[in-house]
């Protein structure tokens, strides 16, 4: 298989056209610094990352697949590491969507229960009790709390609100949330809690 | 004096991502009694004795290739031209005629270049327009310009006069 043109994946603009529409003809072959490499299309699974040798001898880490990613709570200022359940959007390909790939910017469900704990710990508060399961806990034993604590708690009452939508989400103990991190660069899949008129317009969004 | 919104105001959502200013924390809780009160929008100040324009700090549109309120610098080149072409999104074409001399002759000639330049949604430009750009980072395959002010002209000139700058 002898092809005059070498293969493989460059980032040159040699081969475009001019602005002027003009075809730009062919005057050094392929360099090592123009080159690209295939995308790594995470997934959702257990870890699998490879190590990538880059210019200068740096690393990139690209994960294949990743199950688990640090994601933070913007109002509550709380991050935690919590499992990546599901991939929901994704504004640039429905593909990526459908095939579950982990790419920045895609909206995925992320496991709720830690952010819940957090939450009731730190306030005291019941969150995410459905209608008719909060009827049946009526008589659940009240744990004995020192002064310090209780006064701690009611000092953090003012000023605490829970949005709606979030209180629904912890509910059936899924949040969505969007990814902040470059899987296949980082290795990482990192993201923040979707919140507000950020969250209003994707859940407007997963409803079409 | 235009001053900065302290309450979030959303842009139009065309697009199927959401749009929102890298720089801000749209579901940010408000302190009602907060002294001083942080501002709903990120503006920046371009440099090199620009003014930034009233549309921009008041404005609710979301362009990060914007020199106000997106993330592009502006340096090196600063050209003046006139518009001639708006029909792109958000970058117009601006037209930059100059004479070149021939020495044989001792007489000029005309000639003239066009360069693409992205255009904030703070200027209202239209054809015929001179405008002010700035050389930055390059944003498309054609765009290195980004306008960074503009100075309305009446229809009369319009877009086909030799104007040199």
């Amino acid at each position: 298989m002898i092809d005059g043109v070498r293969r493989g994946i460059t980032r040159e603009g040699k081969h475009k056209r001019r602005e002027t529409g003009g075809r730009r003809s062919q005057f050094r072959k392929k360099r090592k610094f123009e080159m690209g490499r295939p995308a790594a299309m995470t997934r959702i699974g257990e870890k699998r990352i490879h190590e990538v040798r880059t210019r200068g001898g740096n690393k990139k880490f690209r994960a294949l697949r990743l199950d688990s990613g640090n994601f933070s709570w913007g109002t509550e200022v709380c991050t935690r590491k919590v499992r990546v359940l599901d991939v929901v959007y994704n504004a640039s390909n429905n593909e990526l969507v459908r095939t579950k790939t982990l790419v920045k910017g895609a909206i995925v469900l992320v496991d709720a229960h830690p952010f819940k704990s957090w939450y009731e710990s730190h306030y005291g508060v019941k969150v995410g009790v459905k209608k008719n399961q909060a009827a049946a806990e009526g008589g659940e034993e009240e744990k004995k709390q020192s002064s310090h604590v209780t006064r701690k708690l009611t000092l953090r009452q003012k000023g605490r609100t829970l949005e709606d939508a979030i209180d629904h989400q912890m509910a059936s103990g899924r949040l969505y949330a969007k990814i902040t991190s470059r899987p296949g660069q980082s290795g990482r899949c990192d993201g923040a809690i979707l919140e507000g008129p950020e969250l209003a317009f994707y859940q407007k969004q997963l409803k079409k | 004096m235009a001053r900065l919104a302290t309450v979030y105001k959303e842009c139009d959502q065309h697009e199927k991502a959401y749009q929102a200013q890298d720089a801000i924390f749209v579901a940010r809780k408000r302190n009602t009694n907060a002294k001083k009160v942080k501002p709903m929008r990120w503006v920046k100040n371009v440099g090199l004795g620009i003014k930034t324009p009233d549309s921009a700090i008041e404005g609710n549109y979301v362009d990060k290739k914007c020199p106000f309120t997106g993330n592009v610098s502006i340096r090196g080149k600063i050209l003046k031209g006139l518009v001639i072409s708006t029909k792109m999104k958000r970058t117009i074409v601006v037209r930059r005629d100059y004479l070149h001399y021939i020495t044989k002759y001792r007489r000029f000639e005309k000639r003239h270049k066009n360069i693409h330049a992205h255009c904030s949604p703070c200027f209202p430009v239209k054809d015929g327009d001179i405008v002010t750009i700035g050389q930055c980072r390059p944003l498309a395959k054609t765009v290195k310009f980004n306008v960074i002010a503009h100075e309305a002209q009446r229809a009369k000139t319009g877009k086909k006069t030799f104007r040199m700058f």
